[in-house]
């Protein structure tokens, strides 16, 4: 049921081509707000490309992607997770020598503590922004299950344990826009149940959720609305029964 | 006007120069991605492969020169064979495979100077000596054999690189090891054959500049420096790149002298380089730019 | 013999600046600079200069020797670290031989390879340094200052994102972080901080020319930081104790100068190899070290 105030990412005419590739070809839809929107689509589909042409990866040749209004093609990626837009990546990019609680840490936007000058000059300031950082990091993990690993190198972590801090991560960064890439990926069945509400819980608290996903069963639990992407282009949006039993899709989607 | 005429010719002339060095470091680097600064080592060594081959065994000047054009060829493989390829079986990362080459440019260099001391040697390349007068332009012989041994240089290794099977495993494996190693190339044998040809390409640049001035042991690394701006400046990935960018600075060095002392030429070349890569970072034939593919 | 003693530890203490500060650098975000020993000469030069030429005291002197240092270096940083790692070592090469280009060839300000002498002591508050075991306290204060500066740095939010910078800078800007910036931030401390080595040194020695400058320089600050370690913070002060002690060791062996200025840098050459053999993380060093970035060009077949 999508809000009445508007989508909150608008994707239109979005086209790149890769060599003699298009791997995204005139792509337009609308994410709504405070929703749970799944991206799906054969391999191939330009799914994850469509991410980084969102977040300031890629620059698409063509067509523009606006957030609440705001242009952000053109913008580095660090500039459009400042603005609210924050991704995860399909091979989780953890830094691995690091504690889970530093990754997490590091999703917090700590402008005294990572600013050289203010580092000398505010020493104290300095201390209180890293204590309130350490608290709000620590009620992240508990939200993600994951605050009694809080001091375990992420490289120690089970796999799907893994993927949870990837989205703790970009959680703690008070990103509006969530885009998960494939966050469930090689999870069973198990790691599968702890997920789901964690992730329903995301839109609870305000957040806006694109994700990227293969299992069909997954995508009509969890998600909203569909958009069904192939060959870069969108072929069908709507409900996610609408679209996991459309035969023509279910075609394509499967190659059969 | 005449001046002016001069400066252009010398400026080719030093820039086929730098063409050479910057052709064989830009085929490497765009193929292997080694920040491969003991090219300049290959450099220095290719000197003194002519000048022992001469001077040494007394072999007639053409002689040294292709046998050393063909142990430096050699000697570039080797490298890659004994040094890159090993540390990288040993999990080596970029970083590492750089800090290494930068040993072995220091180890070479200084050896060479211990040996032959760090001054000039000279050969012997009696009529090459010889002026020729172009117009208003004096010349001498071997600058005029340096320009068109960049042109033939150049055209034989876009003629390899198009025409034949290895030349094009060399593009496949620069445009996409991954690619490349999917359809049956062997990377470890392409790197080598690229830093055998790399490695050829530059070493008559050595050898003209050491039968021009004398073989000295640590011009390599200026030359490497300026091969590697030369590669930036024209493009990575682009072999004509690299000749236009390495003709480029010797044209900027030649008529920079004509309004400025000529003790600050390397500070205009790199003054010119900073603005480059401000104003046009991927260089003249270089693709566009953008965040690396995730 | 306690004189001899002493100034090995002054070199020591100046050494530990140039390897702490470049390690910052090359150990904690992953950027390689051949310009350390340029910046170096810059802090000696503008430090000797306006102590010969304005009567400029030490502490203003290392003043204008920071600034310096990190007005060159930003010179050339900030157009090269927006593309890639790569561009930055040609870069700093090029710095490193300008600079040099410079100290040789503006004699008029820096006299050229007759070098400056006759360069004041430091006075520090109130008392004047002259001594070899003042000088050695002075040296070891400076390097405790940029020791516990460098641990400021690297311990706290700031240190955490260069960490992450280093370890996958595509992650560091997915997460809000500006890596250029940073880069260029440290970049620019990096050269302050070896810029007060160089001030130091040129109050010590009282004489500065530019052969102490060159790029064989920049290579042995690089070997102290491979050698001792890039991960660990005390891992250059380690390698600039025992690289310093080379030297020394040589001249027992009672080698010919000409001979030995160059084997020892066939030493230092030898020594960064079999390191990247051997322990590429250095004699402290933890983690394995960072991968250059290649300019990020996306395909690029030769052609």
């Amino acid at each position: 049921m999508p809000s009445a105030s508007g989508p909150i990412i608008t994707v239109q005419g979005v086209s790149k081509a890769f060599g003699g590739i298009q791997a995204v070809d005139d792509c337009t839809f609308d994410v709504a707000p405070r929703l749970i929107t799944g991206l799906i689509g054969p391999n191939g589909a330009g799914k994850t490309t469509i991410f980084n042409l969102i977040t300031g990866f890629l620059r698409p040749d063509r067509g523009s992607v606006r957030f609440k209004g705001e242009e952000l093609v053109g913008l580095p990626p660090h500039e459009v997770e400042r603005r609210g837009v924050a991704r995860t990546f399909q091979h989780l990019r953890l830094w691995n020598k690091m504690t889970v609680l530093d990754n997490v840490l590091l999703g917090c936007q700590s402008p005294v503590g990572e600013n050289a000058l203010t580092l000398f000059l505010r020493p104290a300031a300095v201390r209180a922004q890293e204590a309130r950082d350490r608290a709000r990091a620590l009620e992240v993990l508990e939200f993600f299950g994951l605050r009694h690993q809080a001091h375990e190198l992420a490289e120690d972590l089970a796999y799907p344990e893994q993927k949870l801090l990837s989205m703790a991560r970009i959680f703690a960064t008070d990103a509006e826009v969530l885009l998960l890439d494939e966050p469930t990926s090689g999870f069973d069945a198990d790691s599968l149940r702890r997920v789901i509400p964690i992730v329903r819980r995301l839109v609870e608290h305000g957040k806006t959720v694109l994700l990227i996903e293969h299992n069909m069963e997954l995508i009509s639990q969890l998600s909203d609305e569909v958009v069904f992407l192939h060959q870069g282009h969108v072929l069908a949006r709507g409900a996610p029964a609408t679209i996991t039993r459309d035969p023509a899709l279910t075609e394509i989607y499967f190659g059969i | 006007m005449d001046l002016l005429l001069q400066l252009l010719a010398t400026g080719l002339v030093v820039g086929s120069i730098y063409a050479l060095c910057a052709v064989g470091w830009g085929l490497i680097y765009g193929t292997t991605l080694h920040f491969h600064v003991a090219h300049g080592a290959v450099f220095s060594l290719a000197a003194y492969y002519a000048w022992a081959g001469q001077q040494l065994l007394g072999l007639p000047l053409i002689v040294a020169v292709v046998l050393a054009i063909l142990a430096a060829a050699l000697s570039g493989l080797l490298i890659d064979l004994l040094l890159y390829q090993q540390l990288e079986r040993r999990g080596a990362i970029r970083t590492t495979v750089f800090i290494s080459s930068l040993g072995l440019l220091i180890v070479v260099e200084n050896v060479l100077a211990m040996v032959f001391t760090p001054d000039p040697l000279r050969m012997d390349i009696g009529v090459l000596h010889d002026a020729v007068q172009l117009g208003p332009v004096f010349l001498t012989w071997l600058h005029v054999v340096a320009v068109a041994l960049a042109v033939a240089g150049y055209l034989a290794l876009m003629a390899f690189l198009k025409r034949s099977r290895a030349g094009q495993a060399i593009r496949a494996v620069s445009s996409s090891p991954e690619m490349a190693r999917t359809v049956g190339i062997d990377l470890g044998r392409v790197h080598l054959l690229t830093y055998a040809l790399g490695s050829a390409i530059a070493a008559p640049a050595g050898i003209i500049v050491a039968m021009d001035v004398g073989a000295e042991p640590y011009r390599g690394t200026t030359f490497v420096l300026l091969a590697s701006v030369g590669v930036i400046m024209g493009g990575i990935g682009s072999i004509p790149g690299a000749m236009v960018g390495g003709v480029f600075l010797g044209l900027l060095e030649n008529l920079g002298v004509w309004q400025i002392p000529s003790e600050w030429q390397s500070a205009i070349s790199f003054g010119v380089f900073l603005v480059f890569i401000v104003v046009r970072p991927r260089g003249f034939f270089g693709r566009r730019i953008q965040s690396a593919e995730i | 013999m306690t004189a001899y003693l002493a100034h090995y530890l002054v070199m020591v203490g100046i050494y530990s600046v140039l390897a702490l500060s470049l390690n910052l650098l090359v150990g904690y975000v992953g950027i390689f600079s051949l310009a350390h020993a340029a910046i170096y000469g810059v802090g000696a030069y503008a430090s000797a200069l306006v102590a010969l030429h304005l009567g400029l005291g030490f502490w203003g002197g290392l003043v204008v020797a920071a600034v310096a240092g990190a007005c060159a270096a930003a010179l050339v940083a900030i157009p090269s670290l927006r593309v890639a790692g790569d561009y930055y070592i040609v870069a700093s090469f090029g710095l490193q031989v300008v600079l040099l280009t410079v100290f040789m060839n503006w004699t008029d300000v820096t006299n050229g390879h007759a070098g400056l002498p006759g360069i004041p002591r430091p006075r520090v508050l109130g008392w004047v340094v002259d001594t070899p075991f003042e000088y050695v306290a002075l040296a070891l204060a400076l390097a405790a200052l940029t020791y516990a500066i460098c641990h400021r740095l690297t311990h706290s939010a700031f240190g955490r994102v260069l960490q992450a910078i280093r370890d996958d800078e595509i992650a560091a800007a997915a997460m809000g972080k500006n890596v250029v910036l940073n880069k260029i931030v440290i970049a620019t401390i990096s050269s302050a901080l070896g810029a007060l080595a160089g001030s130091l040194y040129a109050h010590y020695i009282t004489y500065i020319n530019p052969s102490s400058f060159a790029l064989h320089e920049s290579i042995f600050i690089m070997s102290l930081v491979i050698l001792g370690g890039s991960d660990r913070l005390a891992g250059p002060i380690v390698g600039a104790f025992i690289l310093l002690a080379v030297p020394e060791a040589l001249k027992f062996l009672a080698i010919p100068d000409t001979v030995a200025a160059p084997m020892r840098q066939v030493l230092y050459g030898a020594l960064l190899i079999i390191f990247m053999f051997v322990r590429p993380e250095g004699i402290l060093g933890r983690a394995r070290p960072k991968a250059l970035e290649p300019p990020p060009v996306t395909s690029h077949a030769i052609g």
